[in-house]
């Protein structure tokens, strides 16, 4: 048995403290050690940075940002692109505006339009699992689901999907590993949306984001730029496909090593909801964003000066005991849950309301369609949208 | 008591109207607010209560009426 970590153990350790790739196979140490005494840290990743895991300082650097800023932007490190994207990386005055542009499109009422299609999208795509011995749930259903209905609503053509899935692990997965790789990507994503939105200007269509975005204007009455065009396509396509998608393929990933979670939630599907939060606090797709510190401040008794990056970090803020009766384990009867899966304050994650339809959803519909199923490969992490093998009961009979 | 939303700290989670509809609606931009005529309820409230421990921005509070 391992002795507990000694305090300068703890910060040794999360001096190399990173947040994407193969640091989260076991980020949870981390976040226990920072919760046991080194809740504001330093951290040398990625130029180095200050960390803050409480839930409650975390909430209150969101809600300051004439302090923590989002430029030059929120990711860390770099999302395959050097240009901010839109409205997440922009602060206020801007911000709003360019927020308040996409707000109505993605409030709960407008998703009830949505809710058939992502029904129907999840059903047909589970209907092919169960007819499987062996199935790979995060390549033929967490990640095609998301594909279907998010390109549907932005009006990404279908021709062009088979191409976003290398994009999004270039600029998503490879970024920490092979960053040229992923502004390789970023450069192609960038030429598609080009050109997509040269195709659209020549045949006008009136039911998606993209034409909301080309006839949207601006607080002075200007129609958007080419490239703030650009920057919310760009936004709108890291951000819509890759984080829905392992939202479903971890929850999927829990009830295939944990049967009795399975059994639960198919015999009471109404607990559904409940588990598709806590599956958000325990699981999140961002585990961290990060900030920029504008003025010297003190957060937790720890000085944090001007210029300093800041990275807010949601998963640790999620498993704070603080916060959280239990915080290391997933509860689906848990009636307080204020997680951070996406994030707070002015830049609440905008699609939020629809990633979580379209978890709520697939889980529903996954598990209604496809026979109990268990881990065929249990060493498969629990992070990312990489494959996901399933066997399913009585699967290709 | 009376249910109240900071309409300055509410962000859109739309946590409320999903955990107590009969309590909480929202705006045409997704913002929430207390049904019309909702606003007063008994102390303890459930849907109230609820809505309190779930709100991320802990944007909505109970006051005393008058």
């Amino acid at each position: 048995m391992q002795a507990e970590p000694r305090a300068d153990d703890a910060a040794d350790r999360l001096d190399r403290f990173d947040f994407h790739g193969h640091a989260l196979d076991d980020i949870w140490s981390d976040y226990r050690a920072m919760h046991a005494g080194c809740p504001v840290g330093h951290s040398s990743k990625y130029g180095g940075f200050t960390f803050i895991a409480k839930l409650e300082d975390i909430f209150a650097a969101e809600q300051s940002p004439e302090v923590f800023a989002v430029g030059p932007s929120m990711l860390l490190p770099a999302f395959g692109t050097d240009e901010p994207m839109i409205p997440i990386d922009i602060d206020p005055p801007m911000h709003a505006i360019y927020r308040k542009i996409l707000l109505p499109l993605f409030t709960p009422r407008m998703l009830d339009v949505l809710t058939p299609g992502i029904r129907d999208t999840a059903v047909e795509l589970a209907e092919a699992i169960a007819a499987q011995e062996v199935a790979d749930a995060s390549k033929l259903f967490a990640r095609p689901v998301v594909t279907i209905v998010f390109s549907r609503l932005c009006g990404f053509p279908e021709a062009d999907w088979p191409k976003f899935d290398q994009w999004v692990d270039d600029i998503i997965y490879e970024r920490t590993e092979d960053p040229e790789r992923a502004y390789a990507a970023g450069n192609a994503v960038k030429a598609y949306f080009d050109d997509l939105l040269q195709r659209r200007r020549d045949a006008p269509r009136e039911d998606d984001l993209i034409s909301v975005l080309l006839e949207a204007r601006i607080a002075d009455g200007r129609p958007l730029t080419h490239d703030e065009l650009i920057s919310y396509c760009y936004m709108l396509f890291v951000a819509g496909l890759d984080t829905t998608a392992w939202a479903i393929r971890a929850g999927i990933w829990h009830l295939a090593r944990t049967p009795e979670a399975q059994a639960e939630l198919r015999a009471h599907p109404e607990r559904i909801p409940a588990a598709a939060e806590e599956y958000l606090r325990m699981l999140a797709p961002v585990q961290g964003m990060a900030r920029t510190c504008l003025r010297d401040t003190v957060v937790r008794g720890q000085e944090i000066k001007a210029g300093e990056r800041v990275v807010l970090v949601f998963g640790a803020g999620n498993r704070d005991p603080d916060a959280f009766d239990d915080p290391d384990t997933i509860r689906f009867d848990r009636a307080k849950n204020r997680h951070l899966a996406f994030g707070g304050g002015i830049h609440r994650c905008l699609g939020s309301n629809l990633g979580r339809r379209e978890l709520v959803i697939a889980l529903e519909e996954f598990l209604r369609v496809v026979p109990t199923f268990t881990a065929e490969n249990p060493a498969e992490s629990w992070h990312g949208v990489g494959p996901l093998h399933l066997r399913v009961q009585g699967g290709a009979a | 008591m009376r249910v109240v939303i900071d309409p300055g700290l509410c962000q859109g989670h739309a946590r409320c109207a999903s955990l107590a509809p009969d309590l909480f609606d929202l705006d045409e931009n997704g913002y929430g607010v207390v049904r019309l005529g909702r606003e007063v309820v008994p102390e303890g409230d459930l849907d109230a209560l609820l809505a309190i421990d779930n709100c991320p921005e802990q944007a909505i509070r109970l006051e005393l009426d008058g």
